[in-house]
């Protein structure tokens, strides 16, 4: 029985959802036009995944193996609508910039994947402890992303001005084929780092 | 018990217990919610109407446009309450680069833009997006049709179009333009003080 520690830290590093698997690029090239969406767009996929990892878990012995995918997926819409409602109310300034892209959680594949692959086989605790790893290694790819696309492209950091006036905004970084540039670039430097 | 009734009984009761759950968080998140979009209203018509009271919750109109959609006009009352300060309404921008740009628009009794402020659009960020900056919607301010022709540079008309973009500035200042002819159209209507709505309550001068 390996260590929670492992199963923690292998989706941030070693199984890094975006970076090592390729899932949930759907959200991930949409959002992270400015590093604070990557953020609240990681978080809340986080929120989800613990979520519906820990109820899918509990609920392993239950489910009949037929109708599997069905339940998991009203387990993550669910989740999915209490986080939509929860930022609407308290959160509603960042819920007008993600927008469409909250409801969309539920088809990010990462979460289905992660119900089916990992917690409808494994105990709670470990579940949760994956969710979380998952979650984090999730959040801080698109805070990365994001990170890089503001910076390039509109000069700013966190919305604040860092690159100076003098500095000329790559615009094409904030708009969504700059999103493909900056992933690929990514997904190449961690390839190479991970040869050597 | 059959395997096919597992099944149904088993889905039936996750929905069902999904449901609950869901119907808590909405009477939960009801109420901050509707706050939101209330104060998101009470702020753009302070933008729109500067030195205003405007109350959104009274002495407004309901009117048609004229493709007779509907319009809600908010309405400030002078200190005194016996006529109206100035009116503010949405107009819509149909013919913005991506989707349609909701703009509300202050307009003062005299015919003067109090200024405009963007509700929703969905803009190329970084470009057609700069409709947004203050820089930019403060070029409306205090405008009104007699002084300016509202159409962008480019189109040979007073209103500076953005570096990259001049299908968003055109789009909003093209409906800007219709709102400002629309009230100016029922000018009458919008500053009868007595009509619509209920009575202003407290105004500006007495509470704050």
């Amino acid at each position: 029985m390996s260590g929670y520690g492992q199963e923690f830290t292998k989706g941030i590093l070693k199984d890094n959802p975006v970076f090592r698997m390729v899932l949930g690029l759907c959200p991930l090239l949409a959002v992270t036009s400015t590093a604070i969406n990557g953020i609240a767009m990681g978080l809340a996929s986080t929120f989800v995944l613990v979520c519906s990892n820990t109820v899918v878990s509990s609920l392993r012995s239950i489910i009949p193996d037929k109708v599997r995918i069905p339940s998991f997926i009203i387990v993550i819409a669910s989740f999915v609508t209490i986080v939509d409602l929860s930022m609407n109310a308290w959160a509603h300034q960042l819920h007008k910039t993600l927008g469409l892209f909250i409801p969309l959680i539920v088809v990010n594949c990462l979460i289905l994947g992660r119900s089916e692959a990992f917690a409808s086989r494994n105990p709670i605790l470990r579940s949760v402890v994956d969710g979380v790893g998952m979650g984090i290694g999730f959040t801080l790819a698109l805070f990365l992303l994001g990170t890089v696309r503001e910076i390039l492209g509109s000069g700013t950091f966190f919305g604040y001005p860092i690159l100076g006036t003098a500095y000329n905004d790559i615009l094409v970084m904030i708009l969504p084929p700059g999103a493909f540039l900056a992933m690929g670039i990514m997904l190449g430097v961690f390839n190479s780092l991970d040869r050597s | 018990m059959t395997s096919t009734w597992r099944l149904i009984t088993v889905l039936s009761g996750i929905c069902a217990v999904a449901g609950f759950a869901l119907a808590g968080v909405y009477e939960v998140t009801k109420e901050p919610i509707a706050y939101q979009k209330k104060l998101e209203v009470i702020r753009s018509l302070e933008a729109v109407l500067p030195g205003l009271k405007t109350d959104p919750d009274s002495f407004f109109l309901d009117m048609k446009r004229e493709d007779e959609s509907q319009v809600r006009v908010f309405r400030a009352p002078t200190q005194n309450g016996d006529a109206v300060a100035g009116a503010a309404f949405e107009v819509v921008a149909p013919d913005g680069y991506s989707g349609n740009i909701y703009i509300m628009m202050g307009v003062f009794p005299d015919g003067k833009l109090g200024g405009i402020e963007i509700l929703s659009h969905a803009e190329t960020p970084g470009l057609g997006s700069l409709i947004v900056n203050e820089s930019w919607k403060g070029l409306f301010r205090g405008r009104s049709l007699e002084d300016t022709n509202f159409k962008v540079k480019k189109d040979g008309g007073d209103i500076d179009q953005l570096t990259g973009a001049t299908i968003s500035p055109r789009a909003v200042s093209g409906a800007v333009e219709k709102g400002l002819i629309w009230f100016r159209d029922n000018r009458e209507a919008v500053l009868d003080a007595a009509a619509g709505g209920e009575k202003p309550v407290n105004t500006s001068g007495e509470t704050s």
